[in-house]
């Protein structure tokens, strides 16, 4: 057998996940295999979508799908092993990070993002125990079960994606028609919840995620994003305004303007005014001091 | 083909040439004139399947890919062909995003074939036997999702037909005529994209056999001359030789009524010497093992699928390196 399981690491909604070796290299790998439970319907959709975008995407800072195998009518997707991930590290109240090394995973995320969108896939389910985190320190960006292919115009979508706390306003309010900037989106908040090292905008359901948001980001109105307020669930919403920079700087203590400016931007209500990738990329926050830690001195144990 | 005794190793080939594609048929095909008139009885099938559940024609392209792999390398039986293409048509539903419950699917497919009773109990068993194919169906495809992933022929019609500026028309008489494309086997032989430019030389050239056709550098078009002279000289055969199944003839937009068999004979005329992809001697076909590859591997613990050559090597190189 060229690919041996040794350890369970972790187990998600439709796979178990374990540590094994390539026999024929000795590389560390991780094995993923499908759970037979998630063939009620035929094979997972997520098991399809993983495979079919990973085959798709190479990239520094997106998970490599390396094989793909079948054991005893079991599926298994062989991948990159990645010890750690943000989630881990955000919780982990004995890890100190600088605000250096949370630009540089802003920079690596950012990156992997781009790709994605640069090759027409939405990522739909970014949050920080989907950053997973290689021993070099590279973030790669995991689990693509609820990627798809960035819909044409018409195509209706089901806005159920997203893990509730990363989940854009677009969503929120149901729209069955979205863009790649619902990812920006999940990237601002987990940039917030990095800086506080605690999640930012912690719904308790999915009602209490609209209030939760508003809350913190102000309710938008048709004057910056025409036509929110024909959403259905618009007119039971309180309106609440948005937070004055002064009181952003006072939430994100050590955040500098630029870096202000660029939550902002992530965090902007209108998908179509919110950044891109590529604004992101560019903006002021990545050029100023400090410069991003060089991704192998991050010190995270 | 296998690293060690226990691996099976497959390193993906999505598209054969027709030599190889016989060859790999008759380890699993007796009856070739059974295999193709009941595969023109599933494209039926599979359309109506289409039709009810309002999916696009890439849902039933996939879904035919699917189907006429699986029996490059499984024995054909006609008994259970429509359970074959019902696990198809899921698993392209899933492919191309549109997602149907297998539920629906499954009924609505024994209902085409007229199961006077559908309880929940045939549903079940039957639903069981579609899902179980859904693997040996990806085997097929060495679970290779690049292929039938962006491009499908009628959208590359479409698309390709504006950039080569034709008029609307002609993207319409393409677009049907992309539908009989499905009546060969030629989407195991070249890229969809490929076959539209074919379709479309032929959609251009129907309605005035005098017509040029652009010059084209194929590689702009990410082709080449050969897979698409392959992919324009099998629908000319087609048409030539087996008019009587194609839906153009019923379907012929208005002004064009006059296309009959030998306006196909005449574009052959035309056309000049037919060539296409070159086919591998018969001494390469025979030793060629992964066309004579059963997928009865209950016996292997463990099969791996690969898309690229390079992994290979690299792997087999690492293992050289090694005391
Ligand atoms: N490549 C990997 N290396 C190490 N651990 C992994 C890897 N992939 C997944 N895991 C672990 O398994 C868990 C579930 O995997 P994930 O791909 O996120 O599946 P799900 O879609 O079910 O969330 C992750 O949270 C992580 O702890
Ligand atoms: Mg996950």
């Amino acid at each position: 057998m060229e690919y041996t399981k040794e350890k369970k690491v972790g187990e998600g909604t439709y796979a178990v996940v374990y540590l094994g070796t390539k026999q024929s290299t000795g590389r560390s790998i991780a094995v993923k295999e499908i759970k037979s439970s998630a063939f009620k319907d035929g094979l997972d959709m997520s098991a399809i979508r993983e495979v079919k975008y990973l085959q798709e995407i190479q990239h520094e800072n997106v998970i490599e799908l390396v094989d793909i195998f079948l054991a005893s009518e079991n599926l298994n997707l062989v991948l990159e092993f990645l010890p750690s991930d943000l989630e881990v590290i955000i919780k982990d109240k004995s890890i100190l990070f600088t605000p250096a090394d949370i630009k540089s995973w802003m920079l690596m995320t950012l990156r992997g993002v781009h790709h994605c969108h640069r090759n027409f896939i939405l990522h739909r389910d970014l949050k920080p125990n989907n950053l997973l985190i290689a021993p070099d320190g590279q973030i790669k960006v995991a689990d693509f079960g609820l990627a798809r292919t960035v819909p044409s115009p018409h195509e209706i979508l089901t806005s159920n994606v997203v893990t509730r706390w990363y989940r854009a306003p677009e969503l929120l309010f149901g729209a069955k028609h979205y863009t790649s900037a619902i990812d920006v989106w999940s990237v601002g908040v987990i940039f917030a919840e990095l800086m506080l090292r605690i999640p930012y905008l912690p719904g308790k359901s999915d009602i209490d995620q609209v209030e939760v948001t508003f809350r913190a980001l102000g309710t938008p109105t048709d004057r910056d994003w025409p036509d929110v307020s024909s959403f259905p669930a618009y007119n039971k919403l309180q309106m609440y305004t948005p937070p004055s920079r002064e009181e952003l700087r006072r939430r994100f203590i050590a955040a500098s303007e630029n870096a202000l400016d660029y939550l902002c931007g992530m965090l902007t209500m209108n998908p179509q005014k919110r950044w891109n990738t590529v604004q992101c990329l560019e903006s002021e926050y990545f050029k100023e001091a400090p410069s991003p830690t060089e991704p192998s001195k991050i010190k995270i144990s | 083909m296998s690293s060690k005794s226990d691996t099976l190793l497959f390193l993906s080939r999505p598209f054969l040439t027709k030599k190889q594609i016989l060859k790999a048929q008759s380890n699993n095909i007796q009856d070739h004139r059974a295999y193709n008139q009941k595969k023109l009885a599933i494209i039926k099938f599979l359309s109506d399947i289409c039709v009810q559940l309002r999916f696009p024609r890439k849902t039933l392209e996939a879904a035919l890919y699917f189907y006429q792999r699986f029996y490059l390398f499984n024995k054909f039986e006609t008994e259970l062909c429509y359970t074959i293409a019902t696990s198809a048509i899921l698993l392209s539903c899933k492919q191309v995003e549109t997602i149907k419950k297998s539920n629906e699917i499954c009924s609505i497919s024994l209902r085409l074939r007229s199961v006077a009773k559908v309880t929940p109990e045939i549903l079940d068993n039957f639903k069981k036997r579609v899902c179980q194919h859904e693997l040996r169906l990806l085997e097929a495809i060495s679970f290779d999702y690049r292929i039938n992933n962006y491009v499908h022929i009628d959208e590359y019609v479409i698309k390709l037909g504006k950039e080569l500026a034709f008029s609307q028309e002609t993207c319409y008489l393409a677009w049907i005529i992309a539908y009989d494309v499905l009546k060969t086997e030629i989407i195991l032989v070249v890229p969809q994209h490929t076959i539209s430019l074919a379709v479309l030389k032929i959609a251009h050239e129907l309605p005035n056999a005098k017509s040029t056709w652009p010059t084209i550098r194929y590689t702009t078009f990410e082709s080449d001359e050969k897979s698409f002279s392959e992919a324009y000289f099998d629908l000319l055969n087609f048409y030539i030789n087996s008019f009587d199944l194609c839906d153009l003839k019923d379907n012929m937009p208005s002004g064009l009524q006059s296309i009959s068999i030998d306006t196909f004979i005449e574009l052959k005329k035309r056309a000049g010497r037919e060539y296409g992809l070159k086919n591998p001697t018969d001494k390469e076909v025979d030793t060629d093992l992964y066309l004579s590859t059963q997928y009865d591997t209950s016996n292997v613990r463990e099969r791996r699928y690969v898309l690229s050559a390079k992994s290979i090597n690299s792997e087999v190189a690492s293992m050289n390196q090694k005391p």
